[in-house]
């Protein structure tokens, strides 16, 4: 059985007063693309936490339900197992670096050196995931004295060069601008297409739409709607827990409003480009 | 110039480390305290050599020296003795004192300067992994690795918290009651955030799989070569010819 699965979870955290996940339900299929929305505080980072397993591994509380990785229960996993099936891209770039490494290089090597990985291969493994990821630029400089944009990227990449079935990847472009972004979803799609599982916490709908297969929205630690992409964010009410739908979306809805059906809901420009010739042409307006 | 500089910064770091040895025992073998005040000297032209004078000055004289000048004065006042060389009040230093003083800093200097000398010409990862050859645990080299390589982070750290205060209006350049009422406020957000990264930094080396069992390769290729077989002969003669000078002779 591959995936996750995850039954009935509740959790609260050893400090906090009340419980910050209510009774998730999921499936993760393997190979597939997941995007975790939701406003802040609903708690994606803590799913993503119980998800790696470093919840229980590493933060206690209270947990209830199950959550089940290839069929077996994540606290019967291995920590060190764990670690090479799941690769965690955490939200904050600052404290992702080892701390001993002097380059860019070697650091993002640190992991494959941690596996045991031959010496030849680690190198042009991690040559290969540099050239991937656009940072030959700075293979050489100090990971401690890179912009957040640039330590975000090395997070990334020290963590798909371990090359684990699923990847999680919390916020990961958050100190990207817009470029950067676009680049770091086409890495993520490259890794999607080597048949890894992706999850990923974002608020950049637009890239979402292009690139997940489903969404799950979170709030006040429930899931409130999931599916795949394109039913979850064509829906209006998908708005009511925070999550903005993309233009396309929202001009389609609009033109409902004046009874200008469309045949379906684009969510993104390639098809709202294409449902909206077909509407034209339907209507006898010629493009 | 260039040629003895990277002779002495590409010797293996354990090589360096007996140099370093050799220098900090060899002042307590022999007697007097010459030789002694000598090897801090013998540790700065190494250091020219090595390129790293100033780094060397700085702590040698900033740290070390203050310490040493506060043991000569302590010593030459309170240790016993009944030769009166000068006298104020009910302080007087007295022959023996000083005598003792010289001895006893003369020794502190080479020890001391001998290990700033072994920081300065050994890099922290070279160190480290020949540790791990040696048969340390990785997780021991990294605590150590870490250690010291976070010293300059947390420096430049240091600096921007102050550099907040100073915005703020907070003194912080003068005289130095001045600066240390500007400094021990500085350190305690230092210190906050220091122990808040704590809990991330070991779920950094999770995810990097640092505790997985298999046994870790390393890209950090240390190669002894003929200059450090040539060193440490050298070394090991020069140590047996002090002892049967001192002990035999
Ligand atoms: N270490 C912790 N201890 C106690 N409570 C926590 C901890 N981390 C998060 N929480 C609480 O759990 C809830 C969910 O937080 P979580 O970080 O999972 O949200 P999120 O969806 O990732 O938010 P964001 O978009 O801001 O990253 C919040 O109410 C938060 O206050
Ligand atoms: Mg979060």
């Amino acid at each position: 059985m591959s995936g996750i699965e995850i039954r009935n979870l509740s959790y609260q955290y050893p400090t906090g007063s009340e419980k910050v996940l209510h009774n998730i339900n999921l499936n993760i299929e393997s190979g597939k693309f997941y995007a975790f929305v939701g406003v802040n505080g609903g708690g994606k980072t803590t799913l993503c936490n119980v998800i790696r397993g470093f919840i229980p591994h590493f933060f206690k509380g209270d947990i209830s339900g199950e959550v089940l990785i290839d069929g077996k229960d994540v606290r019967d996993w291995d920590t060190s197992d764990l670690a090479q099936k799941m690769g965690f891209v955490f939200q904050n770039p600052f404290t992702q670096i080892s701390g001993v490494k002097e380059t860019v290089f070697d650091e993002i090597a640190f992991g494959l050196e941690n596996l045991g990985v031959e010496v030849s291969v680690i190198k042009q493994k991690v040559q290969e995931i540099i050239s991937l990821l656009g940072i030959g630029y700075i293979q050489d400089k100090n990971p401690n004295e890179l912009s957040g944009g640039q330590k975000q990227r090395v997070a990334l990449a020290s963590i798909i060069v371990m090359e684990p079935d699923i990847l999680i990847f919390d916020e990961p472009t958050s100190q990207l601008d817009p470029q950067g972004t676009e680049e770091i979803f086409k890495a993520i799609d490259i890794m999607k297409k080597k048949g890894k599982t992706i999850i990923l916490v974002e608020h950049k709908i637009e890239l979402i739409a292009e690139y997940a297969d489903y969404v799950i929205v979170l709030q006040d630690g429930q899931i409130m709607r999931q599916g795949r992409t394109e039913d979850v964010l064509s829906h209006e009410d998908t708005q009511d827990y925070g999550i903005g739908l993309t233009q396309y979306t929202l001009l389609d809805l609009q033109m409902r409003k004046h009874n200008m059906i469309t045949e379906r809901i684009p969510i993104t420009e390639s098809d709202s480009i294409k449902v909206m010739k077909e509407w034209m042409s339907l209507q006898g307006v010629k493009a | 110039m260039e040629k003895l500089r990277t002779f002495i910064l590409n010797l293996y770091p354990t090589t360096k480390f007996f140099i370093t040895l050799f220098l900090m025992i060899t002042p307590l073998l022999l007697p007097g305290y010459l030789y002694s005040y000598l090897v801090p000297v013998l540790c700065l032209f190494i250091a020219m050599i090595a390129g790293k004078t100033k780094l060397f000055v700085d702590i040698v004289f900033k740290g070390l020296l203050s310490i040493v000048i506060m043991i000569f004065l302590l010593q030459a006042f309170f240790y016993p003795g009944d030769t009166i060389l000068w006298t104020w009040k009910i302080f007087s230093i007295k022959q023996e004192g000083i005598d003792f003083s010289v001895q006893l800093t003369s020794k502190i200097l080479a020890v001391g300067s001998a290990i700033v000398l072994f920081f300065q010409i050994t890099k922290i990862n070279d160190l480290a992994r020949s540790l791990e050859i040696l048969g340390v645990s990785p997780k021991a080299t990294y605590v150590l690795s870490s250690a010291l390589n976070i010293i300059p982070e947390m420096r430049m750290h240091l600096l921007r918290i102050m550099d907040a205060q100073k915005t703020r209006g907070v003194e912080t350049e003068g005289n130095l009651r001045i600066r240390l009422k500007a400094f021990f406020p500085a350190l305690t957000p230092l210190i906050l955030s220091s122990f808040s990264s704590t809990d991330e930094k070991a779920i950094t080396l999770e995810s990097r799989a640092f505790t997985a069992r298999t046994k870790k390769t390393s890209l950090h290729q240390l190669e002894k070569t003929k200059s450090d077989s040539v060193v440490r002969v050298l070394l090991l003669i020069l140590f047996v010819f002090i002892l049967i000078w001192r002990f035999f002779l």
